[in-house]
């Protein structure tokens, strides 16, 4: 309802400077030596260790995939709902998102190490299980590769075209790629949904093969979603800290993307308590068995962290209207929620290693091997390896595009937006 | 009333230039003219004909209603079709169905308040009094499930000289809560969002009982800064606590199935898919009651056409959330291995009550999906049979979910085919009277837009009032500039 504010922006409002730039090389190379010490590390364990590792990669790899899909399925939805005031923000969600044909490359480890990963990959073991036996005809190793090829494809399609719809705007100023962008938005979020469920219920759920649950695909949503809305909130900060997006970006709009954070972090707890409480209550021992991997032999302090830490903390913390409007309150709590949502999918993944130790020696599907809490280094190597290798990709992505969708129909009304 | 006869090109406002935001209210509306239009309808002195007739139809309805809860009390739960295992039947049916829809109207008081979703002002009044007015009737069904409706209060935890307490790790006791929190918050939130416009009503009233009655209603509001400053400050509080209340609702309804072992019943999807349900079931009833009211009132320049297409938006997403459920739980019955989920799924698709499922699937999942083209969600007929459909197939979603899993229960032997009895159709027909006897006095008596929020959403009066230019757009650009 605020007048919209059209003047115009200074280059240095929209494109990030070319010492900034110079980091990404920089930082995807650390990345790729780090992930790579810590495979050679591993090949000095023995083949035990190359069961770590490549779990350890599928943790880093998927804390990256699942902001990337947050970015993707937040573009969308600003885009399906028509909204001004995130038109600001937008662009950076484009490029976190349009990182995915990289991010199609780095699934190659996880496919190659499939056998370490998935206990299904298991030819003997399978056959000598009715249950796995049941599932063959979904889990079996051709469909998965042919699963996850479409998955990226579906995924590099819609990233790519948000991201080329908008650049060309900023050129243009064609209103008819607004209206492609929107038309694109509906039947993308559908494709999303749909990829994200099997994504999260092959490369994750089927870690436990035994193991199955319907509302996975939204839990995996609902941590995208926090991902992201985290390195939003930061990123923005550091752009800005680099002079980009200042005074585009306001404390309104951070506080916007507080509130988003503050819902996510929420609704993440909401459909992490469903499928527990549900679970819990009807004491089923073949769906009990996956939280029993969780809260025995020292995983039940994790699984209190994220009870305590990526939801009653969080949601104390962001409740405050203060808070998600001051730098600092809001930084701290993005900050905090990417940390836990890195718990998060630590806790999803790294219980597997157990099992699949257990299914190293026999030929029959064996309970898991609890040898304790697994964490090791290498898992650090890993998740910083991601990190630095991720940032870089985005830093590159940044580069000659503008970050502010500078003739988007909206972006007055965006800029002008204030909450009441 | 003069703009109701204004041409049609007038009254679309459906439009998408991404420049401008389109008008939400259209026609030569301004601040008077929506205080008197929407005044008139409580203020007639006349009993408009078709009104009544709807009325006595209605009360007639509510009066089959309780003469047959009366025939229940004195006869036993033995009129109804419930026969083990399908312990419950329709009463339980009629209980999630009703509590579904009475989820849009907090859905729009609050979450889409939240989410600065300023279309919501022109329906949110009767969507509320939609919801509590479903609620009612949600709440009848329980309290005679219990076969001793005279011990119905044993539901709440009363201290008592027996010792006996309802078993408070029981979903269906959670239900008391939720429900019983749902109705109270929903019935304080929608009142205090009147208190402005019972105002409004008052200062008009000519009549000493009317303005001591709407006066007494109004609880001194007086207009001044100092209330309005605490009224929005209340309202975004309710809105914030009615937020996670209305997931609440459907959350535990949908425990009461999920939490036990049973094959199609426990799936860890259920509440989520419970609450899309029920906001898709909501909307689709908002639509059913928005298009006959907006005509038969004139008020089709408040609740325009952009409303119902922003509507039939919502219920063509929920729709397909509901639809992702669905696929859900069937993949995992599969996936799962566990041969009775797999038997419970295909009993559904293929078993005895195959058909009902089918309606299902046809009403929630496929018909929907005519809404993805414009010209279809913003025809009036169109929507009208959709918006009934979803209601139907919500209904079936319920009957599907309920019987078509108890009737097959694991001791074949048991197995046969629920039929309702003539007392279960006329009690779910009867709670129809009920809730339409509920809102058409709502609309006769109450506000049934609200007028001080729309006029929020009004561009300012202009410096020359009656100027042209003050009605057509709210948003920056001036409306002109488009042409």
């Amino acid at each position: 309802m605020q007048h919209a504010i059209t003047a115009p922006l200074k280059v240095e409002q929209v494109n990030l400077p070319g010492s900034t730039l110079g980091i990404s090389t920089k930082a995807m190379l650390i990345g790729l030596v780090t992930i790579g010490a810590g495979f050679l590390l591993d090949l000095m364990a023995g083949p035990k260790g190359l069961y770590h590792f490549a779990h350890a990669y599928l943790l880093g790899y998927f804390f990256c995939l699942t902001i990337a899909l947050g970015a993707l399925i937040f573009v969308c939805l600003q885009r399906l709902t028509k909204a001004g005031w995130s038109v600001v923000v937008r662009r950076l969600a484009e490029i976190v998102a349009g990182t995915m044909p990289a991010l199609a490359i780095l699934a190659i480890p996880v496919l190659v190490f499939m056998h370490q990963l998935y206990p299904w990959t298991h030819e003997e073991l399978v056959a000598n299980d009715a249950i796995l036996l049941g599932k063959s005809a979904y889990l079996n190793t051709p469909f998965f590769l042919v699963r996850v090829a479409i998955y990226f494809a579906v995924w590099i399609f819609i990233s790519r075209s948000m991201l080329s719809l908008s650049v060309r705007q900023d050129d243009s100023g064609d209103l008819a790629l607004t209206h492609k962008a929107e038309r694109l938005s509906a039947p993308a979020i559908i494709l999303f949904a749909l990829t994200i469920t099997f994504a999260g219920f092959d490369l994750l759920m089927s870690l436990d093969p035994h193991w199955f649950s319907t509302i996975y695909g939204v839990y995996v949503f609902a941590g995208s979603m926090i991902g992201f809305l985290s390195v939003a909130i930061l990123g923005v900060k550091f752009l800005q800290s680099r002079g980009v997006l200042r005074d585009v970006v306001t404390v309104e709009h951070f506080h916007d993307l507080g509130k988003l954070l503050f819902g996510f972090t929420m609704f993440w707890g909401y459909i992490a308590f469903s499928q527990f409480l549900l679970i819990w209550y009807a004491n089923i021992p073949e769906e009990t068995i996956w939280y029993e991997h969780r809260m025995s032999h020292g995983w039940g302090w994790v699984s209190l962290a994220l009870l305590f830490g990526h939801f009653v903390l969080p949601w104390c913390g962001l409740l405050s209207r203060q808070v998600k409007r001051a730098e600092k309150g809001l930084v701290f709590w993005a900050a905090w929620q990417l940390v836990m949502h890195l718990v998060d999918m630590y806790w999803l993944v790294m219980p597997a290693l157990n099992l699949a130790h257990g299914q190293e020696g026999g030929p029959g599907y064996a309970p898991a091997v609890h040898s304790g809490f697994p964490l090791h280094v290498l898992d650090a190597l890993c998740v910083l390896g991601f990190v630095a290798l991720f940032v870089g990709l985005i830093l590159r992505s940044m580069r000659g595009v503008s970050l502010v969708p500078l003739k988007d129909p909206r972006l007055g009304e965006a800029r002008a937006f204030h909450n009441f | 009333m003069a703009t109701i006869t204004a041409g049609a090109a007038t009254l679309d406002n459906t439009g998408d230039d991404p420049r401008v935001r389109a008008p939400l209210i259209v026609g030569n509306n301004d601040y008077t003219t929506i205080t008197d239009r929407v005044c008139a309808v409580v203020e007639d002195p006349k009993v408009r004909k078709a009104w009544l007739i709807a009325f006595l139809t209605a009360v007639s309805l509510t009066g089959m209603l309780f003469a047959l809860v009366g025939y229940l009390i004195v006869t036993g739960v033995g009129v109804w079709g419930n026969q083990i295992p399908v312990a419950w039947g329709w009463p339980i049916v009629n209980f999630v169905f009703w509590v579904g829809i009475g989820h849009a109207g907090t859905l729009i008081s609050a979450i889409l308040y939240l989410f600065r979703q300023n279309w919501r002002t022109s329906i949110n009044r009767f969507a509320e009094a939609m919801t509590i007015f479903a609620v009612v009737c949600a709440g009848l069904f329980p309290g005679i499930h219990v076969g001793r409706a005279w011990l119905a209060y044993w539901l709440f935890p009363i201290p008592n000289q027996m010792l006996m307490w309802p078993q408070f790790r029981s979903p269906l006791l959670w239900d008391v809560f939720a429900v019983g929190t749902y109705a109270s918050v929903s019935t304080v939130f929608w009142y205090m969002g009147m208190i402005p416009d019972l105002a409004t009503i008052r200062d008009r009233a000519k009549h000493p009982v009317r303005r001591f009655v709407y006066g007494l209603l109004a609880v001194g509001w007086r207009g001044s800064a100092r209330h309005w400053h605490r009224y929005e400050r209340a309202y975004l509080l309710m809105a914030a606590l009615a937020t996670p209340l209305v997931l609440s609702v459907h959350t535990i309804v949908s425990f009461d199935f999920a939490v036990s072992q049973l094959p199609g019943w426990h799936t860890t999807i259920f509440p989520p898919y419970f609450v899309a349900g029920a906001i898709f079931s909501g909307f689709a009833m908002v639509v059913t009651l928005a298009i006959p009211a907006r005509a038969y009132f004139g008020m089709k320049d408040i609740i325009t056409m952009r409303h119902l297409e922003n509507m039939n938006k919502i219920i063509l997403a929920t729709g397909m959330m509901v639809g992702y459920a669905y696929a859900m739980e069937f993949f995992i019955a599969w996936y799962g291995g566990n041969e009775f989920e797999q038997f419970a799924f295909i009993n559904r698709a293929t078993g005895p009550y195959a058909w009902a499922y089918w309606i299902m699937v046809s009403c929630n999942v496929i018909s929907p999906q005519l809404f993805w083209f414009k010209k279809l969600r913003t025809s009036i007929p169109v929507m009208f049979v959709l918006a009934i459909f979803v209601n139907i197939g919500m209904w079936f979603e319920r009957f599907v979910i309920t019987i078509s899993t108890l009737n097959r229960d694991f001791l074949p032997s048991s197995w046969g085919y629920f039929r309702p009895t003539l007392v279960d159709i006329c009690m779910l027909i009867g709670s129809f009277g009920l809730f339409f006897t509920l809102f058409l006095l709502f609309l006769r008596f109450l506000p049934m837009i609200a007028m001080a929020e729309v006029k929020s959403i009004l561009p300012r009066p202009a410096a020359h009032p009656g100027n042209d230019h003050s009605s057509s757009s709210h948003t920056s650009p001036s409306h002109s500039e488009l042409h």
